[in-house]
């Protein structure tokens, strides 16, 4: 039988439409794309943006592992704390599912299972506030 | 042509059955049905979902390791049509299949038979647990209370007559 779907007590986003959050139209990063982003050179990149008066907190404040804007440091210092971001770094210990891994799972070559990714909190700079 | 394999489920996506997704970064995923492809848009691992191949490998319920396995690949390499070939590894895949498919149910039977141990032992367990209510806790000592009773009536008599 499957899981209960419900995590937590928590029942926040009950606003939104699911099934829009759900259409391609608006979809968000993917794990094996953050993982991506994880790299340093690209990390690097994405954690010093320049000014975008288009984005939320002109792209001053990203967290790498949800990939979300937020409007000043203490939002984002907030945010480190929360459910949702500790979970997406447990999310992100994993090695991301590939094509390959579904094409071995389906006999194609031996199954190989994925292997554990130190991932932390990105570090912020004391000297922006 | 070739028969992919699903992203989600690892079924197989016949030409001209299931959906193709292209991300913005030009990565492809292909869903055998749309039952996959929901399951995709909703982000679920594909891993921790339990009807999935890749669920039932990781958490080790199905053969993972195997000499028989690694038959079928994905070779990218064009050969010209010959018969004798073709009709030799036609012969050849029916073995192998055949091989998997033995080694496979091995596999799965062998899992299997750690449950039973498991369950005798805890059968085991219950009934030491709960011997009292099959077997009262003085059962068969009822002669020995008698005797017992018996000899102190005597001393008693014994010290009555003193």
């Amino acid at each position: 039988m499957g899981k209960s779907k419900q995590v937590g007590n928590h029942k926040g986003d009950k606003k939104k439409n699911i099934s829009k959050t759900w259409k391609t139209k608006r979809r968000t990063k993917d794990l094996d794309q953050i993982h991506a982003d994880m790299r340093p050179d690209q990390a690097a990149k994405l954690l010093k943006q320049n000014v975008d008066y288009d984005v939320t907190g002109c792209a001053q404040h990203y967290c790498l592992h949800c990939a979300r804007y937020f409007v000043d440091l203490k939002t984002m210092k907030e945010h480190f704390k929360t459910k949702v971001h500790k979970k997406r770094l447990k999310q992100l210990r994993e090695e991301p599912y590939t094509q390959e891994e579904a094409e071995r799972a389906a006999g194609m070559g031996s199954y190989i299972p994925p292997k554990k990714v130190e991932v932390h909190t990105q570090q912020v700079e004391e000297d922006m506030d | 042509m070739r028969i992919e394999k699903c992203y989600f489920c690892s079924g197989p996506v016949y030409p001209g059955h299931g959906m193709m997704f292209v991300r913005n970064d030009c990565k492809v995923f292909r869903f055998c049905k749309s039952k996959c492809h929901k399951n995709f848009k909703k982000k679920r691992n594909p891993r921790k979902t339990r009807w999935t191949k890749a669920f039932r490998k990781a958490a080790g319920k199905e053969l993972t390791v195997d000499n028989a396995l690694e038959f079928e690949k994905r070779r990218n390499i064009p050969i010209k049509y010959q018969r004798e070939l073709w009709s030799k590894t036609v012969e050849a895949m029916k073995k192998v299949e055949d091989i998997k498919r033995k080694r496979q149910a091995r596999f799965i039977m062998n899992r299997l038979k750690k449950g039973k141990e498991l369950e005798k032992e805890e059968a085991i367990q219950e009934v030491k647990k709960n011997i009292h209510l099959i077997r009262a806790p003085h059962a068969g000592k009822a002669k020995a209370m008698e005797e017992k009773m018996v000899q102190k009536l005597q001393e008693d008599v014994d010290m009555a007559d003193d």
